[in-house]
């Protein structure tokens, strides 16, 4: 168990750099993700945790010890890759106690540290079996099972997910999550579902061109996201964006939509102001043309996602989204109002792409 | 045309060409053998097996026998130990693909050489008194070494130019099956406390089984042609000692004693003995690397 401290993390590649002056601390117990699209440095950042990936500039230490410059196999953590990266001459016995005998511990203490890493993983049927006879999912239980029996001071999960088909990710995603409230060991996972991230983590950490854009839980993510990027990044469907500028009373006005804001979560707001309004269509619903902040617009197409409905409506030419229950009753062509409580409303700088909230 | 007619005519010309060059020369060594020609004079008669009951009681056929076996041994397993040994040490120390791209062209030119160019090289090479090898050895006070004048070196010393030739173009192949490999299992394997070597004896060799079983058995083929090495640099001597049954096979039946028909009798039996011992190998290798 141990906190991690990554501080002025400088990567280069070359003379370009990726990562550029990081700082992180991850508190001990902690399940934390790294999120964002491809290239963002996620990965990197991780590989270099792992010391896969030698540090350009700046210091990492995990338990209070300096492991900038140690190899990978004294750091202390364990890895899951991807690729599973099992080693396929080996049986999933072998491969699971590979790194124990590496260490020297003796047979007889790795039998019954095998026995219950697999049974809690469900792998005591395939120990004699190689990784080349087994499915995706087991597979990917093996590798766990390997970092598993290491009994590690951190984990690290390089997108260990993203090869396996939809339902079974589900079920390890689950899996991974219990394993973690049962052994509490620091995690990092590194994905680029933002589902997967909602989902599994304590704290996400979403990158961007090798820099930090938003650290926090789930939940402030969602609901406070401090750019356009992290918005239109979190959440499906996508937020909707609209270009709007600001009138005397906190109202916002964009062509024929006109959305009163909160005061109080928006203090600085000026008439004239140019914003960017970020509606989210999972906070949106239908509503009566004369509700407070309804939207009129023309529905162009009713997406079916089972429970909900994603109805996609013109309004002045652009395309404006929302989610509701009801959306069996709307058809192509009607025109619909829709409407959001004014805390659910986002604004940000159409120059920075910053949130303008205030608190 | 249908499939099966096109395979089989796609097949006519190789066959034809196998049959004329193999199974020509084997049946011409078979009759020979059922004789007792000689070069000396134009007369023969029908022996039956004479010329392989002969061989049995002929202590000189064991002897090569022994020497060709211990040649397979050595120049395979030294070939493949340098090649891998080489190979990781590139692998583990040469980084830059310039470096790696000149390193191999540099192990492919041994084996360009045609065998009795190399062979001739390293005679002059291992000579007691011109040699640059004898030379060095005098200047840490050994020497002169007889390198294929003493009997108990001179095996040796030929398959180290073998191994010269074949050793330094299998560390090229196996470095290229090196790069191949996917990196993954090799990062587990550093995070699983693997030193570097372990990493290479546990992981990426392990991994190259198959490919290294199939290398082993292309010089065990190849190293059965090496009568042109041995002859340049020996002639199978001193005495006996590099002797190899194609060697005395040659010396049998053409140089001294022009006895075509017991050598006929002995590489027919050579063939036997390689197909046998190849197939069990083979399967061995295998079902091993499986």
């Amino acid at each position: 168990m141990a906190n991690i401290t990554c501080s002025n993390i400088v990567k280069s590649y070359g003379a370009f750099p990726v990562i550029d002056g990081l700082d992180l601390s991850i508190p001990d117990h902690e399940f934390v993700v790294f999120l964002g699209p491809s290239g963002c440095g996620k990965s990197t950042m991780l590989r270099m945790i792992a010391g896969l990936e030698e540090v350009t500039g700046g210091r990492i230490e995990i338990g209070g010890t300096d492991v900038t410059d140690m190899p990978p196999g004294d750091r202390g953590v364990a890895m899951v890759f991807q690729s599973y990266a099992l080693y396929p001459h080996m049986s999933v016995a072998d491969n699971i106690t590979f790194g124990l005998r590496r260490q020297g511990v003796s047979r007889s203490e790795i039998a019954p540290r095998l026995e219950q890493v697999a049974d809690m993983l469900g792998l005591s049927p395939y120990l004699d079996r190689r990784p080349k006879n087994l499915s995706g999912g087991q597979q990917q239980r093996v590798a766990m099972a390997r970092a598993m029996i290491k009994t590690p001071k951190v984990f690290l999960f390089d997108e260990p997910l993203s090869n396996l088909d939809a339902k079974l990710r589900e079920k390890l995603r689950t899996e991974i999550r219990k394993m973690h409230l049962q052994l509490k060991t620091t995690t990092i996972f590194v994905t680029h579902d933002q589902l997967e991230a909602m989902t599994i983590a304590d704290r996400i950490v979403l990158m961007r061109d090798g820099e930090i854009e938003q650290m926090g839980t789930p939940d402030e993510i969602f609901e406070r996201p401090a750019s356009h990027f992290v918005a239109d990044f979190i959440g499906t469907p996508a937020m909707n964006f609209i270009d709007a500028t600001i009138e005397a009373g906190h109202v916002a006005r964009a062509g024929s939509i006109a959305l009163s804001l909160s005061p109080e979560l928006f203090p600085g707001l000026v008439p004239g102001q140019k914003v960017e309004l970020g509606l989210r269509p999972a906070s949106m619903d239908l509503a009566a043309p004369d509700a407070p902040n309804a939207i009129g617009g023309t529905v162009v197409l009713v997406e079916n996602m089972g429970a909900e409905g994603q109805v996609i409506t013109q309004v002045d030419g652009a395309e404006i989204s929302f989610v509701t229950p009801q959306f069996r009753q709307v058809r192509a062509g009607e025109t619909v109002h829709f409407a959001l409580r004014p805390d659910q409303i986002h604004i940000f700088d159409p120059e920075t792409g910053r949130s303008l909230r205030g608190v | 045309m249908t499939r099966k007619i096109f395979v089989r005519l796609a097949l006519v010309p190789a066959i034809s060409i196998l049959a004329t060059l193999a199974l020509v020369s084997i049946a011409g060594a078979i009759w020979f053998a059922l004789m007792n020609r000689t070069l000396r004079s134009p007369e023969y008669e029908f022996v039956g097996a004479y010329n392989f009951l002969r061989l049995l009681r002929d202590s000189r056929f064991f002897n090569a026998l022994e020497i060709s076996a211990l040649w397979e041994l050595i120049t395979v397993t030294g070939t493949l130990g340098l090649a891998v040994l080489l190979s990781v040490l590139i692998y583990e120390t040469v980084q830059k693909p310039l470096w790696r791209n000149v390193i191999c062209f540099a192990f492919l030119v041994p084996v360009l050489l045609p065998r009795v160019a190399a062979a001739f090289i390293w005679r002059f090479m291992y000579s007691p008194s011109l040699g640059v090898i004898n030379y060095l050895c005098g200047l840490v006070g050994i020497g002169p070494v007889e390198f294929l004048a003493d009997p108990s070196l001179a095996l040796i010393s030929v398959a180290v130019v073998d191994i010269w030739q074949w050793g330094l173009f299998f560390t090229v192949i196996v470095l290229k099956l090196m790069e191949t490999l996917p990196r993954d299992p090799i990062e587990a394997a550093m995070l699983d406390n693997a030193r570097r070597w372990e990493i290479h004896a546990y992981v990426t060799l392990p991994m190259l089984k198959g490919p290294l079983v199939s290398l082993a058995l292309v010089k065990a083929v190849e190293s059965l042609r090496s009568f042109d090495l041995i002859f340049v640099m020996t002639g199978g001597g001193p005495g006996k000692a590099t002797e190899t049954l194609d060697l005395y096979a040659y010396q049998m039946g053409i140089n001294m004693g022009g006895r075509i028909s017991y050598a006929s009798a002995m590489s027919l039996l050579l063939l036997v003995v390689t197909t046998i011992a190849f197939t069990v190998i083979w399967k061995a290798g295998k079902k091993w690397a499986a």
